[in-house]
């Protein structure tokens, strides 16, 4: 999994470790020049060194700047284009190192994220297993705490730090001690009305998040197709997730 | 009873999933393009007002019937003196959590009444038991465009509730449907077998566009009681038909084949029976 030093991976990293022994958990440190803050690393060997966790560290620099020489339309100015490619190089690295080492890689997505959509499509998104997926980020906090995450992790501003400065509740304009109530509720099938009752915040705001979590469903599904035959991949196939295959 | 004869609109529209007041904009302009062509009655698919695949969404959709929508379209029947047919989602009385799929029937003279889906799919790509509650009745309304029975897209695959509808005085069995392609052999099959066999009129109204890689087929048609398909509208594109019926005809061809005095009752007591225990 990847350790960023932010505190979704940081308590998803605990929890991995506190399931299966430190020792079968591998820690990808991968920072990079433009968005390299030493306190990050030094917070992600932290809690690396707590919950037993080897890690490994993989600078991307190179490797962001090859692909900039090799891409066409490569546009230094792009911040959306420019950090989601990091998050994906990333996705690669956890995803080679997986092939390598036959493992699963551990993804770090909260429910906050997950609904609003806030994360990289085929980034950050992809992963083998997403164990705090269902967890809003002020839950994520309050676990953390009770687990052992390091305090300074666990206070910090959440900041996806894909481009410098940049923190999660400034770019959605919202913090997330709000926005987690007014997804519990829309989550409730709360009405927007009942949530800006309940939550006592503007309906623009309720409706801001509405519209964003309605939005991004396509990133949270298998990508869409038309549907020509009996069964469909994506649509109406519905197998369980086997661990093993019998019959046959 | 029925004006001789009397024309049908089929408005085989591409709704959008969750555009209520979309659809309602344009499901408007459709009722005037009708009215226009002196049609009595015009028909709109399953669902038309939301969408067919809304999913979650159903739940915020739905209204009661007679409910805002249903004042609007019938301000609009009665300005142009028309009656529509439509789809939507209709919340019980009871509870927000009680849903049907709903087919509505407004005309000049106000709200005249509505058939709610008894046959729920839940199959394939269909979930609609999981957020439907399925009908008990299948009344017939006594129209100036006719004896109208109403029934809703996988309704046809059970030809009780066509007979039923007739057996109560239906002249027009309306089917309005949001049929994904896949299906199409099916309903040309069926609307066909129920105008047949039931001696009445057959207008289908299906659906088009596509919704979550869904695409409904269109394919709407007007279809007599001897099986002539009188009014067929494009295959997956929108389209707006209209067709004549003459409820008269349906009498002389019931002599023809005379298959409502042929009906066997005890039958149905014993298909009840062997129903049960499947």
């Amino acid at each position: 999994m990847g350790l960023s030093g932010g505190l979704d991976s940081s308590t998803a990293a605990a929890l991995c470790s506190l399931a299966l022994g430190g020792d079968r958990v591998l820690g990808l440190i991968m920072p990079e020049r433009e968005t390299y803050r030493p306190v990050d690393v030094e917070h992600a060997r932290m809690v690396a060194e707590k919950f037993g966790i080897p890690v490994e560290e993989v600078d991307l620099t190179r490797i962001l700047e090859a692909y900039w020489a090799s891409l066409p339309v490569y546009e230094p100015r792009d911040r959306v284009s420019n950090g989601n490619l990091k998050a994906r190089v990333r996705m690669t690295i956890l995803y080679y190192y997986a092939n390598r080492l036959n493992r699963l890689v551990c993804g770090t997505s909260d429910k906050s994220e997950a609904m609003v959509g806030y994360f990289t499509k085929w980034g950050d998104g992809a992963a083998d297993i997403e164990p705090i997926m269902d967890l809003y980020k002020t839950q994520v906090r309050q676990l953390a705490r009770h687990i052992g995450v390091p305090k300074e992790i666990v206070e910090k501003p959440p900041a996806p730090n894909l481009w410098p400065g940049q923190l999660a509740e400034e770019e959605l304009g919202i913090r997330y001690e709000v926005l987690d109530l007014i997804l519990y509720g829309l989550e409730h099938f709360m009405t927007p009305r009942e949530v800006v009752r309940e939550v006592n915040v503007p309906v623009e705001l309720v409706e801001m998040v509405l519209r964003r979590w309605r939005a991004s469903e396509h990133k949270r599904r298998m990508p869409p197709c038309v549907k020509l035959e009996y069964r469909t991949v994506g649509m109406d196939f519905r197998l369980p997730h086997l661990t093993e295959t019998k019959g046959g | 009873m029925g004006i001789n004869p009397t024309r049908i609109a089929l408005a085989q529209f591409d709704a959008r999933v969750g555009d209520v007041q979309g659809n309602l904009r344009r499901m408007e302009e459709y009722v005037e393009r009708a009215s226009g062509e002196g049609a009595q009655l015009v028909i709109f698919p399953e669902l038309s007002l939301t969408g067919y695949m809304c999913r979650d969404l159903y739940y915020e959709l739905a209204e009661r019937v007679p409910g805002p929508t249903t004042h609007r379209m019938v301000d609009l029947a009665k300005r142009h003196n028309i009656y529509v047919i439509y789809g939507l989602v209709e919340r019980s009385g009871a509870s927000a959590s009680v849903l049907y799929n709903t087919a509505v029937l407004v005309g000049p003279e106000g709200y005249v009444g509505k058939y709610r889906k008894m046959h729920l799919p839940t199959h394939s790509v269909f979930e609609e038991k999981r957020y439907f509650r399925p009908g008990y009745d299948a009344p017939v309304y006594e129209t100036e465009a006719g004896r109208i029975g109403m029934m809703i897209c996988y309704d046809i695959f059970f030809p009780e509730v066509a007979r039923l509808l007739r057996l109560r005085g239906a002249n027009l069995l309306v089917c309005i449907s949001a049929s994904p392609g896949v299906r199409r052999l099916f309903f040309e099959a069926f609307t066909l077998a129920r105008a047949l066999e039931n001696n009445a009129y057959l207008a289908y109204v299906n659906l088009v566009g596509i919704e979550d890689g869904l695409q409904f087929w269109g394919g709407s048609r007007l279809i007599s009681p001897t099986g002539r398909v009188i009014v067929q509208a494009k295959y997956d594109e929108e389209d707006f038909v209209v067709g004549e019926v003459d409820y008269s005809k349906a009498d002389r061809a019931g002599i023809f084949i005379p298959t409502l005095r042929d009906v066997r009752p005890e039958l149905y007591d014993m298909l009840g029976e062997e129903a049960f225990y499947l």
